[in-house]
């Protein structure tokens, strides 16, 4: 609605969806091949050890999904999957993957929302049977050449088909381009915030930044997408020219608190076993500001000062876990890990203290034999 | 023509390296380096090529074959090293330091299985983290789960011990269903019986 009333982007943005509806294929083989595939690699992903099967979760992202989708909610079968980078996919058959990397590094569920228009672009302007046929065309140009090079020299190389796949990646990224401008669209007509679909990006850019080890290779969601300062900056310069400044105010997002509230555990130690603790700092801090329960912030702050183990990191963990205690809902573990910590630095008795509390609080903790092993030294 | 000499006597020789297969680990007692381990049942002695990315010094046995299970021995692990290898230099491994204590040999472990199966690949969790006394050396056991994309889920335990300032660690993976279960108390009979052979 609000995209129709803007000539501005009338003008710039032309794009609309290609299809229908509830769209099938009914003539054309090679797409009819490309649904059989992706329909397999559905099968073998509703069998996967991690695919996140908790309701809480699949509701809420399935409900944002289906309000972006709008009339083509129905085609669309989410699977949220346990991985704490930052990705979403979305096949030509409409299964659409999100990892829950997504949901720990959204500041709203608009930028959740932001990504998953993006992917309905995706599968409504027909991008996987367009790279399908267009990588058919090249390989088999790149194959002639390839021929061509061998009959004349006597060597064999691969040099066309390797050029064939770069400018498919390259056919690619304008098909990311179009589909965040189609997805920002979408976006907008689903009345999420327009101005968290480059938000979303620049958050990647500060985690980078934030980084301690640098990626060599982009995520996967980035590597076939345009630089990521580019994507934010033209997507800004849309977004602000076409709906106005961002005057949305900042209010607490209390469906996505709640989702990172009651699941906050897992989603972290899945971050935390990265060993990238530059990345988990910038996205605690990000957390500390949205407003999730500090208790559980500052207890993953101390995990992560004291997992990374440098020049003041154990006092910093200590202080992190008293927070943690403080803010009155700690997990039972800030006790323990705060234990562990004063055996570290040799103090027994405060040791022992922070021990008994963790048994008290989790009587069947699952390492009790080990605490108590401690506690009777 | 004498390129394609060279190219086929490398290519001899490389495969001639391949061909040292699997080698049969008797029932008895082993030593892996500096560690001493007693196997009641024969194993099976991977050969480096099949299990990459394990220090020089560390073997990787199996019965039914790596993928179904595998146990595994990592032996003197210095201070500030990792306990898997990687050319990756963005891979960001976890490393031993010689202070941990056991629920940061915990920790260790299960970042270290995330990165063996791929970051992002695999969810791992580790439980049931009790002492056990490895001959002279207070060490840990713990058990471990790893459900990974695509693939079975792996269950297992894990014991480990530090000494002189080095870290002994040994691990044993089962598919679920059927194979953890089938090799799962001989495995833990040999990682239980694992000591520092040159103190004992």
């Amino acid at each position: 609605m609000l995209l129709c009333g803007s000539p501005a982007l009338a003008e710039k943005e032309p794009l609309d969806h290609k299809i229908p509806p509830g769209y099938v294929p009914e003539e054309a083989r090679d797409e009819q091949g490309l649904w059989m595939e992706f329909e397999e690699m559905e099968r073998t992903l509703n069998k996967s050890a991690l695919l996140v099967r908790d309701a809480d979760i699949n509701n809420y992202i399935t409900e944002i999904v289906c309000r972006v989708a709008a009339a083509y909610c129905n085609d669309f079968r989410v699977y949220v999957i346990r991985n704490p980078g930052f990705n979403a996919s979305m096949t030509a058959t409409g299964m659409m993957q999100i990892w829950t990397g997504l949901i720990i590094r959204a500041n709203s569920t608009d930028e959740i929302a932001a990504v998953v228009g993006h992917e309905i672009a995706h599968y409504t302007r027909l991008h996987s049977l367009q790279r399908l046929r267009d990588m058919k065309k090249k390989l088999a140009a790149g194959s002639v050449f390839d021929l061509a090079v061998i009959l004349a020299t006597g060597y064999s190389t691969p040099l066309g088909q390797m050029t064939a796949m770069m400018s498919v990646l390259s056919f690619s990224r304008e098909q990311e381009t179009e589909a965040d401008l189609l997805g920002t669209r979408i976006l907008a007509e689903a009345s999420y915030n327009p101005h968290a679909s480059y938000k979303v990006w620049q958050r990647i850019i500060a985690e980078e930044e934030a980084a301690a080890v640098k990626r060599r290779k982009p995520s996967a969601f980035s590597q076939t997408h345009p630089a990521t300062q580019q994507r934010a900056s033209y997507l800004e310069s849309l977004v602000v020219s076409t709906y106005g400044e961002d005057d949305a105010e900042s209010v607490a997002d209390e469906k996505l608190l709640a989702i990172l509230n009651n699941h906050y555990l897992f989603l972290m130690e899945d971050q935390l076993d990265t060993n990238r603790f530059g990345r988990t700092k910038e996205l605690l801090e990000r957390h500390r500001e949205i407003g999730v329960e500090p208790s559980l912030v500052y207890y993953f702050y101390g995990e992560m000062f004291r997992q990374r183990n440098e020049e003041g990191d154990m006092q910093l963990a200590m202080d992190s876990y008293l927070h943690s205690i403080e803010a009155g809902a700690p997990p039972p573990d800030a006790f323990k890990s705060l234990g562990y910590l004063h055996l570290k630095s040799g103090d027994n008795t405060a040791a022992q203290i922070q021990f008994r509390k963790y048994l008290e609080i989790d009587p069947t903790a699952d390492d009790r034999a080990m605490i108590e092993f401690y506690l009777e030294e | 023509m004498n390129k394609r000499i060279l190219f086929l006597a490398t290519t001899f020789f490389m495969l001639g390296g391949c061909v040292t297969g699997y080698t049969l680990v008797e029932p008895g007692q082993h030593s892996i380096d500096t560690m001493t381990v007693n196997a009641s049942s024969g194993w099976n002695l991977a050969p480096g090529y099949a299990a990459p990315g394990t220090r020089k010094n560390a073997q990787v046995w199996t019965q039914d074959g790596l993928l179904l299970d595998r146990l595994v021995f990592v032996p003197a692990v210095p201070d500030g090293e990792p306990i898997l290898l990687s050319n990756a230099k963005d891979a960001a491994l976890p490393v031993f330091h010689k202070s941990m204590l056991p629920n940061e040999i915990e920790e260790l472990v299960e970042s270290t299985i995330v990165k063996f199966f791929g970051e992002g690949q695999a969810a791992v969790s580790t439980s049931k983290l009790r002492p056990h006394r490895f001959g002279d050396h207070r060490g840990v056991m713990f058990d471990i789960s790893a459900e990974v994309t695509e693939s079975p889920t792996y269950n297992g335990i894990v014991g480990a011990f530090i000494a002189n300032d080095e870290l002994y660690i040994m691990w044993y993976f089962g598919a679920e269903p059927y194979y953890y279960d089938k090799h799962l108390a001989d495995a833990e009979a040999i990682i239980s019986s694992a000591t520092l052979a040159a103190l004992n």
